[in-house]
């Protein structure tokens, strides 16, 4: 019986995590950034990519009291919105924090429960954005990094018509 | 805050250009008479200071703090202007907001750079604590990730307040980066350390008169 969909999925994300921690055994050795976070073993994700395919308005706030009204912004920033397109292999092509060309992140999930969006491999690594929440028509996503955090904010899509 | 971390935002290609002091400051500019940069401007070696937005940080009390001539002071100020007008004098980075018997508030501001400057006789339409900050499309063009909106609040480009200068799309407003004071960095908004424009703001009620000059009266 050929493997569906999201079986593939997590099969390629598995594969790429194992493949991730060969390459870290092999260069134990290396500097690592101290500011990085190292993640967590990542699992299949409960979250389908195909979620996030389509056009968003896209807003951000630092406090919860922000969040309603950046809901309502990020309704009225479809006529800029931020395209989200299906990748090659199951996940979705977007931008990485500060990345001026888009790649293909990937769902990963996590011991916790948590669902993470960055490049495949690890879970929860400093280039991942957390989703927070998720409904048909919109998503919540909180940077992995501080850094990225404080200057990004919590960001809110809201699906465009 | 980490040197390191803050080395990165300085290097960040993000923005320079604030929301709605943006995108239509050009075209403002262009058929605006009373806008035009003043040339001589480019002789300054303050203009056009080469430091992106820094959306996230939050300066510490240390930073905020100004020194010397651009600290808040009370000043001798000779003018025509009634108490309560604010008189920005562009070239020197200074607002004045005038008080009775030849005095004024003396705050130090950084103002537009070459091309983004421009003087005029205007009125505050509005105030607003805490404004948003939305990116300009071009800033967007670079960074199609950037969010389209940006909540007002600490760490927010825009600062603490923000007073809209009525018949243009410029502002007073704060700023989450203390060093630009002085300089010729933004795109026409005149800002001020958060401490200054909270205290603006609470002496300036909308209506008020505002006076920009390219130049002090000698």
């Amino acid at each position: 019986m050929p493997m569906s969909l999201p079986s593939t999925r997590s099969f390629i994300i598995a594969t790429a995590s194992l493949f991730a921690l060969a390459l870290a055994g092999c260069n134990a050795n290396q500097s690592i950034d101290a500011g990085a976070q190292q993640g967590v073993p990542a699992t299949p994700s409960k979250i389908a990519a195909e979620r996030l395919v389509g056009r968003w308005g896209v807003a951000a706030y630092h406090q919860d009291s922000a969040r309603q009204r950046t809901e309502a912004e990020a309704r009225r920033q479809c006529s800029n919105p931020y395209t989200i397109k299906a990748g090659q292999n199951g996940g979705v092509v977007m931008h990485l924090a500060d990345q001026s060309e888009p790649q293909e992140l990937f769902l990963k999930g996590s011991a916790s429960g948590s669902t993470y969006l960055g490049p495949a491999g690890m879970a929860a690594v400093s280039a991942d954005r957390e989703i927070v929440a998720i409904s048909d028509n919109s998503f919540t996503i909180k940077w992995v990094s501080p850094d990225n955090s404080s200057r990004y904010g919590t960001m809110v899509y809201i699906r465009c018509p | 805050m980490p040197p390191a971390i803050i080395h990165k935002r300085m290097a960040m290609k993000i923005i320079n250009l604030h929301s709605l002091c943006l995108a239509a400051a050009a075209a403002w500019l262009f058929w605006n008479p009373a806008a035009k940069a003043d040339p001589a401007d480019a002789s300054d070696p303050q203009v056009d200071m080469q430091i992106d937005d820094q959306p996230g940080y939050q300066p510490s009390a240390e930073e905020e703090q100004l020194a010397g001539p651009f600290e808040r002071q009370i000043v001798f100020f000779r003018t025509t202007e009634a108490p309560g007008t604010i008189v920005v004098h562009t070239a020197d980075r200074y607002l004045y907001l005038v008080q009775p018997n030849n005095r004024a508030i003396r705050y130090g501001i950084g103002v537009g750079r070459d091309g983004f400057q421009w003087a005029g006789i205007r009125k505050i339409i509005q105030k607003q604590e805490w404004p948003d900050w939305r990116p300009p499309p071009e800033m967007i063009q670079r960074q199609p990730y950037l969010p389209r909106f940006m909540a007002g609040g600490p760490g927010n480009p825009m600062g603490a307040r923000a007073l809209y200068i009525g018949g243009t799309v410029y502002r007073i407003h704060g700023t989450n980066q203390p060093q630009t004071i002085g300089h010729a960095v933004s795109s026409g908004c005149f800002r001020l350390v958060n401490a200054d424009v909270t205290d603006l703001y609470d002496r300036v009620p909308v209506g008020t008169k505002i006076v920009v000059k390219q130049a002090a009266d000698l």
